[in-house]
């Protein structure tokens, strides 16, 4: 049994003219220890998706169906205090905004501890240690006298490695990091991601890892998820994923990352707008950008499995 | 902290304020005599070695008056702000974080509250229901502990938009997702995270209303509704001294006058040192001078 199970997850609002579907029917599984990258453009659905297995969708969007079931507990069903006692110790997520993720009133030694005894009983004393503990391990120099200091105090970089170390503190077995370099400069992105592969390895714990940055994904993750408008579009290894991808969308997506081997000036696109939720049909949400659609494109593609791989589409050779 | 008492205008006004609450507090130590001790022999003196601000028509020491007179002024003025602070915070913060149907019902209502105007308020509901002690089931209220929770009732409005303000946008600020996230209650963060960062203009409003609360009950003893006769207050001192504005005794009213203007522009400028100190932006801005 894998640590968290989504079962054709759907996620959307309701509005005057119906229903609009942000995640269309996602399934995907992340196994004990292993580093999942959701990938995927603004708008895919994957921050929702994350929102989603935490239970913290904003009103009026909400899960319209299907199931997220983390160590065999279904968590649509769970009840508030049971997602409280989850979220911060057994799931934890660091998200995009590290500059304004602290709260500026407090230092943030208060901060880490409030996280900490709100979810183990330990005296303040104790929760002060594991605190030290916790930002020595995201390699924060002198942590004892850090823990005085307040949030402008400390860079970027820096706070988002204050607020890894509270997602981390209490040991969670699944860590959610939405997008946790966007916000940062090129080189300390580099930075961060290397210290959450490290986490990874040294905590023994689940990663899923979003983004929409190929090349950092591929740095940390073994697998890859990729979305589009809301569906999968192709799961696999990520280096089969680089190697030999299969889905069109995949491919037009790997075309775009930029190399050192390109001429100067030269950025690849994909040609086409990006889809608008609530606008799409039953079937793939990349047929307007399609080279390769034939006529059944407007029916739902089936996933195809082989072995480590599954891609949705109905040119995908079997 | 140090940066505060740098400015002229903040000194002044925390020196004014310091004046005042220590006259309130040790009047009955510091008041050479007895405010209500009349002497007929003695009346209407003018400033003198025995009597510093000279006496009233009734030979009662002025400044004895004067500093007893400061108890009712800023008992008044704290204890309406208290209650303006407790309730606009509480009516403030939950709308802002709640939203919804609270916060239309609660906002709304404290619009209503926030058209009356509180003199009239306060003048027609003390001439309706008396100066004295109002029994109240066990409990009698006396005219002062009304006029507290009439002029209280009217700060809620004021207190509780400022901290609607703060809570709306302190509310959606990510520190608030990620504490969510992190496992804290709705209620847990509403008190322990969001309230936090919205005080600062709410200490600035509250300080600033304890002014308003002084004058307030200054112009309530002038008209007669507020502290009663014999005790000292300063807007009854002033209403006894009309008769003396065209005969010469200045003393029985520039006294009065004075304590009650100095204490009133002494809590504005405190509160606008606050403001100053307490605003992130002027805040930024110094730290670049520096």
């Amino acid at each position: 049994m894998a640590l968290l199970e989504i079962d054709d997850l759907h996620i959307g609002y309701p509005t005057d003219n119906g229903v609009v579907e942000l995640v269309r029917g996602l399934s995907f599984s992340v196994e004990a220890g292993e580093a999942v990258g959701l990938v995927g453009e603004s708008g895919s659905g994957k921050s929702q998706t994350a929102l989603a297995i935490l239970q913290l969708l904003r009103p009026p969007v909400r899960i319209l169906k299907g199931a997220i079931r983390f160590d065999g507990r279904d968590l649509a069903t769970a009840d508030e205090r049971t997602l409280r006692q989850l979220r911060g110790s057994a799931i934890s997520m660091v998200f995009q905004d590290a500059l304004s993720g602290l709260n500026p009133a407090f230092n943030i030694g208060r901060q880490l501890t409030d996280v900490i005894m709100a979810h183990r009983r330990s005296s303040r004393a104790d929760a002060l240690k594991i605190a030290v503990e916790a930002l020595g391990m995201v390699g924060i120099r002198e942590p004892e006298s850090r823990l005085r200091q307040y949030p402008h105090q400390f860079s970027g970089g820096m706070r988002q490695r204050v607020l890894i170390a509270m997602a981390i503190a209490c040991r969670p077995k699944l860590l959610i990091a939405d997008e946790p370099t966007t916000a940062l400069d090129v080189t300390v992105q580099a930075q961060i991601v290397e210290l959450l592969a490290g986490l990874r390895e040294r905590l023994s714990l689940a990663l899923l890892f979003i983004t929409h940055n190929l090349d950092l994904m591929s740095q940390v993750c073994g697998r890859a998820v990729v979305l589009y408008g809301g569906m999968l579009m192709e799961e696999a290894p990520v280096a089969a994923l680089f190697a030999s991808p299969r889905q069109p969308y995949t491919r037009a997506l790997l075309r775009c990352v930029p190399r050192l081997s390109d001429a100067p000036g030269a950025i690849n696109s994909i040609e086409g707008a990006p889809p608008v939720a609530g606008r799409l049909g039953p079937g793939c949400p990349f047929v307007p950008r399609c080279a390769l659609q034939v006529a059944q494109c407007v029916e739902r593609p089936p996933e195809r499995v082989d072995a480590s791989r599954r891609v949705a589409c109905w040119r995908a050779e079997g | 902290m140090k940066a505060l008492w740098r400015r002229p205008e903040a000194c002044i006004g925390l020196i004014l304020v310091l004046g005042a609450v220590l006259m309130a507090l040790l009047a009955p130590w510091i008041a050479p005599y007895d405010p209500l001790a009349i002497d007929l022999a003695r009346k209407l003196m003018p400033p003198s070695a025995a009597h510093w601000m000279g006496t009233d028509q009734n030979g009662r020491d002025i400044l004895s008056r004067i500093i007893w007179g400061a108890r009712p002024s800023l008992t008044v003025g704290v204890l309406a702000v208290t209650i303006g602070v407790l309730g606009g915070v509480a009516i403030g913060l939950s709308a802002g974080y709640v939203r919804g149907l609270w916060e239309q019902a609660a906002m709304r209502t404290v619009d209503g509250l926030a058209s009356i105007p509180m003199l009239i308020w306060a003048i027609a509901v003390v001439g309706i229901v008396g100066v004295g002690p109002l029994p109240i089931g066990p409990w009698t209220l006396p005219n002062e502990s009304k006029i507290i929770l009439l002029v209280g009732i009217l700060y809620i409005p004021p207190l509780a938009r400022v901290t609607y303000g703060g809570a709306l946008v302190e509310s959606n600020a990510d520190y608030v997702r990620a504490r969510r996230m992190q496992g804290a209650s709705r209620l847990a963060i509403m008190f322990g995270d969001v309230l936090p960062n919205c005080l600062s203009p709410v200490i600035v409003q509250a300080t600033l209303l304890i002014a308003v609360g002084i004058v307030v009950e200054a112009s309530l003893s002038f008209v007669g509704l507020g502290v009663e006769p014999p005790n000292p207050s300063w807007g009854g001192m002033l209403s006894d001294a009309r008769k003396y504005i065209f005969s010469g005794e200045w003393w029985t009213y520039v006294f009065p006058g004075l304590a009650i203007s100095l204490s009133v522009i002494g809590f504005n400028l405190l509160g606008d040192a606050l403001r100053e100190f307490l605003d992130p932006r002027r805040a930024a801005g110094i730290s670049v001078v520096a």
